[in-house]
Protein backbone atom coordinates (compact mmCIF):
# COMPACT_ATOMS: atom_id res chain seq x y z
CA UNK A 1 0.00 0.00 0.00
CA UNK A 2 1.16 3.08 -1.05
CA UNK A 3 -1.22 5.35 1.35
CA UNK A 4 -1.57 5.02 4.74
CA UNK A 5 -5.08 3.72 5.71
CA UNK A 6 -6.31 6.83 7.67
CA UNK A 7 -5.90 8.64 4.33
CA UNK A 8 -7.57 6.11 2.49
CA UNK A 9 -11.09 7.83 2.21
CA UNK A 10 -10.22 11.53 1.74
CA UNK A 11 -11.56 12.44 -1.47
CA UNK A 12 -9.22 13.89 -3.65
CA UNK A 13 -10.07 15.07 -7.37
CA UNK A 14 -12.20 12.52 -8.76
CA UNK A 15 -12.70 9.99 -6.07
CA UNK A 16 -10.45 8.50 -3.28
CA UNK A 17 -6.70 8.51 -3.17
CA UNK A 18 -7.40 4.31 -3.87
CA UNK A 19 -9.10 4.85 -6.84
CA UNK A 20 -6.72 7.28 -8.08
CA UNK A 21 -4.38 4.68 -8.34
CA UNK A 22 -6.15 1.98 -9.48
CA UNK A 23 -6.62 4.40 -12.69
CA UNK A 24 -3.46 4.84 -13.10
CA UNK A 25 -2.24 1.04 -12.95
CA UNK A 26 -5.68 0.08 -15.20
CA UNK A 27 -4.35 2.33 -17.63
CA UNK A 28 -0.72 1.64 -17.38
CA UNK A 29 -0.59 -2.13 -16.17
CA UNK A 30 -0.87 -3.80 -19.36
CA UNK A 31 1.95 -2.46 -21.17
CA UNK A 32 3.81 -3.09 -18.31
CA UNK A 33 2.96 -6.67 -19.35
CA UNK A 34 3.86 -6.37 -22.80
CA UNK A 35 7.09 -4.88 -21.40
CA UNK A 36 7.79 -7.52 -19.37
CA UNK A 37 7.51 -9.92 -22.14
CA UNK A 38 9.37 -8.20 -24.63
CA UNK A 39 12.56 -9.82 -24.75
CA UNK A 40 11.20 -13.24 -23.58
CA UNK A 41 8.65 -15.41 -23.43
CA UNK A 42 6.96 -16.14 -20.15
CA UNK A 43 4.73 -18.66 -18.25
CA UNK A 44 1.79 -16.74 -16.05
CA UNK A 45 3.10 -17.50 -12.82
CA UNK A 46 6.52 -15.92 -13.55
CA UNK A 47 4.59 -12.66 -15.21
CA UNK A 48 3.24 -12.03 -12.16
CA UNK A 49 5.68 -12.61 -9.83
CA UNK A 50 8.10 -10.52 -12.67
CA UNK A 51 5.22 -7.69 -11.55
CA UNK A 52 5.03 -7.85 -7.55
CA UNK A 53 8.50 -7.55 -7.10
CA UNK A 54 8.48 -3.43 -8.78
CA UNK A 55 6.16 -2.09 -5.28
CA UNK A 56 2.92 -0.57 -5.97
CA UNK A 57 2.52 -1.63 -9.41
CA UNK A 58 -0.24 -4.64 -8.69
CA UNK A 59 -2.69 -4.69 -6.08
CA UNK A 60 -4.15 -8.39 -6.47
CA UNK A 61 -2.38 -10.66 -8.02
CA UNK A 62 -4.95 -12.18 -9.55
CA UNK A 63 -6.48 -9.81 -11.83
CA UNK A 64 -3.55 -9.93 -14.11
CA UNK A 65 -5.19 -13.21 -15.67
CA UNK A 66 -8.10 -11.48 -17.41
CA UNK A 67 -5.73 -8.89 -18.46
CA UNK A 68 -3.53 -11.77 -20.19
CA UNK A 69 -6.11 -13.61 -21.35
CA UNK A 70 -7.80 -9.84 -22.88
CA UNK A 71 -4.21 -9.23 -24.16
CA UNK A 72 -3.91 -12.71 -25.93
CA UNK A 73 -7.61 -12.11 -27.40
CA UNK A 74 -6.67 -8.98 -28.83
CA UNK A 75 -3.70 -10.31 -30.69
CA UNK A 76 -1.10 -8.39 -28.22
CA UNK A 77 0.43 -11.92 -26.94
CA UNK A 78 0.15 -14.95 -28.48
CA UNK A 79 0.28 -18.60 -26.07
CA UNK A 80 1.95 -21.72 -26.44
CA UNK A 81 1.46 -24.83 -23.97
CA UNK A 82 4.91 -25.86 -22.98
CA UNK A 83 6.11 -28.84 -20.97
CA UNK A 84 7.28 -28.04 -17.38
CA UNK A 85 10.06 -29.99 -15.37
CA UNK A 86 7.73 -29.82 -12.45
CA UNK A 87 4.22 -30.30 -12.40
CA UNK A 88 1.50 -29.52 -15.65
CA UNK A 89 2.42 -27.90 -18.81
CA UNK A 90 2.81 -23.78 -18.59
CA UNK A 91 0.46 -21.34 -20.70
CA UNK A 92 3.42 -18.98 -22.11
CA UNK A 93 2.59 -16.02 -23.51
CA UNK A 94 4.97 -13.94 -25.92
CA UNK A 95 4.37 -10.82 -28.01
CA UNK A 96 3.03 -10.66 -31.66
CA UNK A 97 3.96 -8.31 -33.90
CA UNK A 98 0.75 -6.06 -33.08
CA UNK A 99 2.28 -6.14 -30.12
CA UNK A 100 5.52 -5.11 -30.32
CA UNK A 101 4.50 -1.68 -31.96
CA UNK A 102 1.57 -1.08 -28.79
CA UNK A 103 4.25 -1.23 -26.95
CA UNK A 104 7.04 0.58 -28.58
CA UNK A 105 3.91 3.66 -29.37
CA UNK A 106 3.34 3.61 -25.72
CA UNK A 107 7.01 3.91 -24.46
CA UNK A 108 7.16 7.10 -26.12
CA UNK A 109 4.03 8.37 -25.25
CA UNK A 110 4.50 7.65 -21.57
CA UNK A 111 7.80 9.59 -21.56
CA UNK A 112 5.68 12.68 -23.00
CA UNK A 113 2.98 12.50 -21.10
CA UNK A 114 5.14 11.61 -18.02
CA UNK A 115 7.52 14.83 -18.55
CA UNK A 116 4.52 16.43 -19.35
CA UNK A 117 3.19 15.75 -15.57
CA UNK A 118 6.27 16.24 -14.31
CA UNK A 119 6.63 19.48 -15.93
CA UNK A 120 3.70 21.15 -14.35
CA UNK A 121 4.00 19.76 -10.94
CA UNK A 122 7.17 20.95 -10.68
CA UNK A 123 6.01 24.21 -11.49
CA UNK A 124 8.91 24.93 -14.74
CA UNK A 125 5.51 26.51 -16.62
CA UNK A 126 3.12 29.16 -15.84
CA UNK B 1 -2.96 -29.94 7.66
CA UNK B 2 -2.78 -30.91 4.48
CA UNK B 3 -6.52 -31.08 3.80
CA UNK B 4 -6.89 -28.06 5.69
CA UNK B 5 -5.16 -25.81 3.53
CA UNK B 6 -6.35 -27.74 0.24
CA UNK B 7 -9.73 -26.95 1.77
CA UNK B 8 -8.88 -23.10 1.86
CA UNK B 9 -7.86 -23.36 -1.81
CA UNK B 10 -11.07 -25.39 -2.63
CA UNK B 11 -13.60 -22.27 -1.43
CA UNK B 12 -11.36 -20.02 -2.59
CA UNK B 13 -12.03 -21.28 -6.21
CA UNK B 14 -15.63 -22.00 -5.94
CA UNK B 15 -15.93 -18.65 -4.94
CA UNK B 16 -14.28 -17.28 -7.94
CA UNK B 17 -16.43 -19.48 -10.15
CA UNK B 18 -19.45 -18.49 -8.60
CA UNK B 19 -18.31 -14.85 -8.58
CA UNK B 20 -17.51 -15.58 -12.80
CA UNK B 21 -21.19 -17.18 -12.80
CA UNK B 22 -22.25 -14.13 -15.83
CA UNK B 23 -18.89 -14.77 -18.44
CA UNK B 24 -19.28 -16.91 -20.44
CA UNK B 25 -18.21 -20.61 -19.97
CA UNK B 26 -14.76 -21.07 -21.95
CA UNK B 27 -14.27 -17.59 -20.21
CA UNK B 28 -14.83 -18.27 -16.96
CA UNK B 29 -12.43 -22.19 -16.98
CA UNK B 30 -9.73 -19.70 -18.62
CA UNK B 31 -9.77 -17.66 -15.34
CA UNK B 32 -10.33 -20.22 -13.09
CA UNK B 33 -7.62 -22.60 -15.02
CA UNK B 34 -4.99 -20.25 -15.10
CA UNK B 35 -5.75 -18.74 -11.28
CA UNK B 36 -5.53 -22.49 -10.23
CA UNK B 37 -2.31 -22.74 -12.43
CA UNK B 38 -0.65 -20.00 -9.78
CA UNK B 39 -1.60 -21.36 -6.81
CA UNK B 40 -0.21 -24.99 -7.70
CA UNK B 41 3.12 -23.33 -9.07
CA UNK B 42 3.40 -21.11 -5.78
CA UNK B 43 2.37 -24.03 -3.48
CA UNK B 44 5.52 -25.92 -5.16
CA UNK B 45 7.07 -23.49 -4.06
CA UNK B 46 6.08 -22.66 -0.87
CA UNK B 47 5.16 -26.16 0.20
CA UNK B 48 1.81 -27.05 1.99
CA UNK B 49 1.87 -24.69 4.58
CA UNK B 50 -0.97 -23.15 5.95
CA UNK B 51 -0.17 -19.16 6.22
CA UNK B 52 1.82 -18.96 3.48
CA UNK B 53 -1.00 -20.76 1.49
CA UNK B 54 -3.82 -18.05 2.85
CA UNK B 55 -0.91 -15.30 1.96
CA UNK B 56 -0.99 -16.56 -1.65
CA UNK B 57 -4.70 -16.05 -1.98
CA UNK B 58 -4.33 -12.75 0.01
CA UNK B 59 -1.90 -11.41 -2.56
CA UNK B 60 -4.49 -12.78 -5.21
CA UNK B 61 -6.67 -10.54 -3.94
CA UNK B 62 -10.69 -11.06 -3.57
CA UNK B 63 -12.16 -13.29 -6.26
CA UNK B 64 -15.28 -10.32 -6.56
CA UNK B 65 -11.81 -8.09 -7.52
CA UNK B 66 -10.74 -10.19 -10.11
CA UNK B 67 -13.81 -11.50 -11.24
CA UNK B 68 -14.59 -7.85 -11.87
CA UNK B 69 -11.52 -7.47 -13.74
CA UNK B 70 -12.98 -9.93 -15.95
CA UNK B 71 -16.37 -8.65 -16.68
CA UNK B 72 -14.77 -5.04 -17.23
CA UNK B 73 -12.13 -6.81 -20.01
CA UNK B 74 -14.89 -8.47 -21.36
CA UNK B 75 -17.19 -5.90 -22.09
CA UNK B 76 -19.64 -7.87 -20.14
CA UNK B 77 -21.00 -5.39 -17.39
CA UNK B 78 -23.59 -7.01 -14.42
CA UNK B 79 -26.66 -6.07 -15.99
CA UNK B 80 -28.40 -2.91 -14.58
CA UNK B 81 -31.10 -3.89 -12.91
CA UNK B 82 -34.36 -2.55 -14.50
CA UNK B 83 -37.95 -3.16 -14.92
CA UNK B 84 -38.06 -6.39 -16.09
CA UNK B 85 -36.27 -8.25 -12.87
CA UNK B 86 -38.26 -6.10 -10.66
CA UNK B 87 -41.44 -7.69 -12.17
CA UNK B 88 -39.87 -10.47 -12.78
CA UNK B 89 -39.13 -11.04 -8.57
CA UNK B 90 -42.56 -9.11 -7.76
CA UNK B 91 -44.74 -11.46 -10.62
CA UNK B 92 -42.86 -14.70 -9.92
CA UNK B 93 -45.03 -15.01 -6.02
CA UNK B 94 -48.08 -13.46 -7.34
CA UNK B 95 -48.63 -13.11 -10.28
CA UNK B 96 -50.37 -16.33 -10.86
CA UNK B 97 -53.25 -15.58 -8.07
CA UNK B 98 -53.20 -11.97 -10.01
CA UNK B 99 -54.07 -13.22 -13.30
CA UNK B 100 -54.33 -16.74 -12.40
CA UNK B 101 -51.42 -18.72 -14.36
CA UNK B 102 -50.40 -16.74 -16.80
CA UNK B 103 -49.38 -14.17 -14.73
CA UNK B 104 -47.19 -16.65 -13.72
CA UNK B 105 -46.37 -17.55 -16.94
CA UNK B 106 -45.47 -14.32 -17.55
CA UNK B 107 -42.76 -13.79 -14.79
CA UNK B 108 -41.20 -17.16 -16.07
CA UNK B 109 -40.90 -15.60 -19.59
CA UNK B 110 -39.40 -12.30 -17.89
CA UNK B 111 -37.03 -14.31 -15.24
CA UNK B 112 -35.46 -16.03 -18.17
CA UNK B 113 -35.67 -12.91 -20.65
CA UNK B 114 -33.27 -11.01 -18.15
CA UNK B 115 -29.72 -11.37 -18.63
CA UNK B 116 -29.39 -10.70 -14.70
CA UNK B 117 -29.14 -14.26 -13.78
CA UNK B 118 -27.62 -17.34 -14.35
CA UNK B 119 -29.22 -20.47 -15.84
CA UNK B 120 -29.29 -21.79 -12.30
CA UNK B 121 -30.70 -18.90 -10.52
CA UNK B 122 -33.35 -19.11 -13.15
CA UNK B 123 -34.11 -22.49 -12.41
CA UNK B 124 -34.43 -22.30 -8.76
CA UNK B 125 -36.90 -18.91 -9.55
CA UNK B 126 -38.91 -21.56 -11.81
CA UNK B 127 -39.32 -24.76 -10.21
CA UNK B 128 -39.51 -23.00 -6.61
CA UNK B 129 -42.42 -22.80 -6.60
CA UNK B 130 -44.19 -23.59 -9.96
CA UNK B 131 -46.90 -21.16 -10.20
CA UNK B 132 -45.98 -19.21 -7.43
CA UNK B 133 -48.50 -18.99 -4.37
CA UNK B 134 -51.38 -20.08 -6.61
CA UNK B 135 -50.68 -23.81 -5.22
CA UNK B 136 -50.94 -22.52 -2.10
CA UNK B 137 -53.72 -20.01 -2.33
CA UNK B 138 -55.84 -22.78 -4.41
CA UNK B 139 -55.01 -24.93 -1.22
CA UNK B 140 -57.03 -22.75 1.21
CA UNK B 141 -60.07 -23.28 -1.10
CA UNK B 142 -59.60 -27.28 -0.96
CA UNK B 143 -62.16 -29.24 1.05
CA UNK B 144 -60.24 -31.00 3.01
CA UNK B 145 -61.47 -31.88 6.64
CA UNK B 146 -64.50 -31.13 5.99
CA UNK B 147 -66.48 -34.01 7.41
CA UNK B 148 -69.91 -35.15 5.42
CA UNK B 149 -72.22 -37.05 7.74
CA UNK B 150 -75.94 -38.87 6.78
CA UNK B 151 -77.48 -39.43 9.72
CA UNK B 152 -79.64 -38.12 12.66
CA UNK B 153 -83.40 -38.58 13.41
CA UNK B 154 -85.67 -40.19 10.94
CA UNK B 155 -88.96 -39.64 9.76
CA UNK B 156 -89.98 -41.76 12.52
CA UNK B 157 -88.10 -39.41 15.46
CA UNK B 158 -85.69 -42.32 15.61
CA UNK B 159 -82.32 -41.52 15.89
CA UNK B 160 -79.98 -43.30 13.47
CA UNK B 161 -76.67 -44.13 13.18
CA UNK B 162 -74.52 -41.33 12.21
CA UNK B 163 -71.74 -42.11 9.10
CA UNK B 164 -69.64 -39.76 8.55
CA UNK B 165 -66.82 -39.49 5.85
CA UNK B 166 -64.23 -37.17 4.30
CA UNK B 167 -62.63 -36.77 7.57
CA UNK B 168 -59.06 -36.65 8.10
CA UNK B 169 -56.70 -37.87 10.95
CA UNK B 170 -54.52 -35.51 12.95
CA UNK B 171 -51.67 -37.17 11.19
CA UNK B 172 -52.43 -36.02 7.86
CA UNK B 173 -54.03 -32.84 8.96
CA UNK B 174 -50.56 -32.29 9.92
CA UNK B 175 -49.00 -33.53 6.81
CA UNK B 176 -51.26 -30.48 4.47
CA UNK B 177 -50.18 -28.46 7.30
CA UNK B 178 -46.86 -28.80 6.32
CA UNK B 179 -46.97 -28.95 2.44
CA UNK B 180 -48.96 -25.69 2.77
CA UNK B 181 -46.41 -23.97 4.86
CA UNK B 182 -43.54 -25.31 1.97
CA UNK B 183 -46.02 -23.65 -0.56
CA UNK B 184 -45.94 -20.14 0.91
CA UNK B 185 -42.63 -20.19 1.73
CA UNK B 186 -41.06 -21.34 -1.21
CA UNK B 187 -41.89 -19.05 -4.00
CA UNK B 188 -41.64 -16.09 -1.30
CA UNK B 189 -37.44 -17.65 -0.44
CA UNK B 190 -36.77 -17.90 -4.13
CA UNK B 191 -38.04 -14.47 -4.68
CA UNK B 192 -35.59 -12.85 -1.89
CA UNK B 193 -32.90 -15.32 -3.37
CA UNK B 194 -33.35 -13.75 -6.57
CA UNK B 195 -33.49 -10.19 -5.61
CA UNK B 196 -30.15 -11.28 -3.03
CA UNK B 197 -28.39 -12.57 -6.26
CA UNK B 198 -29.18 -8.82 -7.90
CA UNK B 199 -28.07 -6.94 -5.29
CA UNK B 200 -24.55 -9.69 -5.29
CA UNK B 201 -23.71 -8.22 -8.62
CA UNK B 202 -24.32 -4.69 -8.38
CA UNK B 203 -21.53 -2.91 -10.66
CA UNK B 204 -19.15 -2.32 -8.51
CA UNK B 205 -17.85 1.18 -8.53
CA UNK B 206 -14.12 2.09 -9.83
Amino acid sequence: MLVETGTLCRMVVGGTRDAVLAQLRRGTLEYCVLALLRDEERYGFELVKGLSRVEGMVTSEGTIYPLLSRLRRDGLVETTWRESTAGPPRRYYRLTATGKDALDWFAVEWIRFRDAVDLVLEKRIR
Amino acid sequence: MKTDVQAVVDSYIRELERELAALPRSRRREVVDDISAHISEARSETGENESAVRDLLDRLGEPAEIAAEARDHLDVRPSKVGFVEVAAIVLLPIGGIVLPVLGWIVAVILLWVSAAWTTREKAIGTLVVPGGLLPAFLMMFMPVGMETCIGGTNRRGQTVQEVCTGGVSTLEQLGLWALFAVLVIGPIASAIYLGVRLRRRAPVAH
